[in-house]
């Protein structure tokens, strides 16, 4: 899966689970500049990108995100 | 040794002194010597186990970030961490056992010390546990300096009852800590005051009447044991953020930032809002180190799970004060709240969102309602016992409209009715105060005021501060953790 693709579809399960169809993220974007991303919606955001890319996160590396980029990186990493 | 004493504040002075004369290098163990000579006055057996606490915790951290192996870092992680759990847990169950007086009993008898539990235990060995888990999760280098990991854990201002700081922030501004912008100095200098005006002029007054009503319940009308209530509440934030802000202010004073612990609380619009806006540096550390790991442990249970990470995060919250059935009552009343309303927000918001006019209304009533639930939680961690918070709770449901004695002869003791329409609008200023803290904009426009300005309400709070003082009453109820 290209990067775009990874973007594309991140965005998709961000919109659909923070209910929020006009949402835009970007590398830079971070929980406090999203509506409702707080620590409850965190780890059901993680459960929803787990089902949706097939891939299942460790608790270290779901703390190691601070950015919408470090899942990015992530999900590229676990898809290459 | 308090941070209302006089000897405390010339230890302050002298510490200020010192550490600004001191070549920048020498800065950090200048404050690392105040701050052990601090913690030593509370007794040298607390100060060796803080020690012996740090220097393991530093030399564990090292360990982690050198062990071959995930597995040889997962486990000398796990060893840290249960044996911090445990000895916290030590204490404070032996704190139990020993029957030893409640943090309100401490209170209210003017004692200072609390035998077993060692000064800011609660708040250090947090500090050390999220040091470990930084250092592994990859956050954080390990630090090579015992200095910087001591003065992380033993910082004065902030070992008594926090904020509790993050590492990484910590690090990152001792770093710097030979270029302080003459701003910090001042700015520490007004948190202090506003500190002690709200810790002075509200809180403390506050005091009389509340524990007047929590002593006697039953003696009193249901709508005085309300008052009591809501009083409490505002007791409490009165004198846990007047409490935070001298030791941010103080922490100031030597260019070292800590974390806001509140944001404007009782204006949240539902419960996980009020847990995100009090005693913040505490609930974000166990959102950060105890609920996201339980939460991602218990992912696959779906909603069960949900409950169960955020019921055993709310029971944290309660038993970190202390292990007491008030507390325990405490957070298990916001455990189950706090799951009802996580399980019912998405419904909540499609109902007013189809309903634009109840919208409207769900602005005013939601922060009523939360605030009302968070006074009613209130109500058992102000409690000596279980039974004390019931009879508190039945008398207060009762509808009894004459105690025992005359309405209001609580206020009109100790507190004429002139004065609480007064304190009435102190707590107003605060508020205010604390809304124009937040803004951006206002701050500017107060900092760019006339002089003349500035100094009269710096004057003016120093006035209202000693003309609502209650001198030699004083203590910090969150001094007691």
């Amino acid at each position: 899966m290209s990067t775009a693709e990874i973007h594309a579809r991140l965005t998709q399960v961000m919109r659909e689970h923070f209910e929020s169809p006009l949402l835009v993220v970007d590398a830079s974007t971070t929980a406090e500049q999203v509506e409702g991303w707080d620590s409850v919606a965190h780890v059901g955001l993680i459960v929803a990108v787990e089902k949706a890319f097939g891939v299942r996160f460790t608790t270290k590396e779901v703390k190691s995100l601070d950015t919408v980029g470090d899942l990015l990186a992530l999900l590229e990493r676990r898809s290459a | 040794m308090s941070f209302l004493s006089m000897v405390f504040a010339a230890c302050v002075a002298i510490t200020v002194i010192a550490f600004h004369v001191a070549p920048a290098r020498l800065r950090p163990h200048v404050l690392l010597l105040a701050s052990l000579g601090f913690y030593a006055t509370h007794g040298l057996g607390y100060l060796a186990l803080l020690v012996a606490l740090t220097f393991c915790t530093w030399r564990a951290a090292l360990m982690i970030e050198s062990a071959a192996t995930e597995q040889g870092k997962k486990r000398l992680l796990t060893a840290g961490v249960v044996a911090l759990v445990l000895i916290l847990c030590g204490f404070k169950l032996a704190g139990a056992l020993t029957k030893t007086p409640s943090a309100v009993q401490m209170m209210e008898q003017d004692a200072v010390w609390r035998f077993a539990l060692p000064l800011g235990l609660s708040y250090y060995s947090f500090r050390l546990i999220s040091y470990l888990l930084e250092v592994y999760w990859e956050r954080l280098p390990a630090q090579r300096s015992l200095v910087a990991v001591s003065l992380y854990v033993s910082f004065f201002p902030q070992i008594v009852s926090g904020p509790i700081q993050r590492p990484g922030m910590f690090f990152e501004q001792l770093s710097r800590i030979g270029r302080i912008d003459p701003e910090d100095f001042a700015a520490g200098l007004r948190l202090i005051l506003f500190g002690f005006f709200k810790k002075i002029a509200i809180a403390d007054r506050l005091e009389p009447a509340v524990a007047a009503l929590h002593a006697a319940p039953g003696s009193y009308s249901s709508v005085e044991l309300l008052f009591g209530a809501y009083a409490f509440a505002i007791q409490l934030y009165a004198d846990f953020s007047g409490l935070t802000d001298i030791a941010l202010g103080i922490g100031r004073l030597f260019g070292i930032k800590g974390p806001e612990n509140f944001d404007l609380p009782f204006l949240a619009r539902n419960l996980q809002e009020y847990w995100r806006r009090w005693h913040m540096s505490l609930t974000s550390w166990l959102a950060d180190y105890l609920f996201t790991p339980l939460r991602m442990a218990l992912r696959d249970h779906g909603q069960a799970g949900l409950v169960a990470a955020i019921f055993l995060n709310m029971v944290a919250v309660g038993i970190w004060h202390d292990f007491k059935g008030t507390y325990l009552a405490f957070g298990v009343f916001h455990g189950v709240a706090l799951s009802v309303s996580v399980l019912t927000l998405k419904r909540r918001d499609a109902f007013f969102k189809a309903r634009p006019g109840l919208a409207r209304v769900r602005k005013v009533v939601g922060p009523l309602v939360t605030f009302h639930l968070v006074v009613l939680g209130l109500v058992l961690f102000r409690a000596q016992s279980l039974p004390q918070a019931a009879e508190y709770l039945t008398s207060m449901v009762s509808g009894s409209i004459h105690g025992d004695v005359s309405p209001l002869r609580f206020a009109l003791d100790d507190m004429p009715r002139k004065l609480l329409m007064a304190l009435g609008g102190l707590v107003l200023f605060m508020e205010a105060v604390h809304v124009a803290r937040r803004s951006p904009a206002l701050r500017e426009r107060f900092m760019v005021s006339p002089r003349t300005m500035r100094w009269a309400g710096y004057y003016g709070l120093i006035l209202l501060t000693l003309a609502f003082s209650r001198f030699g009453e004083e203590h910090f109820i969150y001094g007691q953790f």
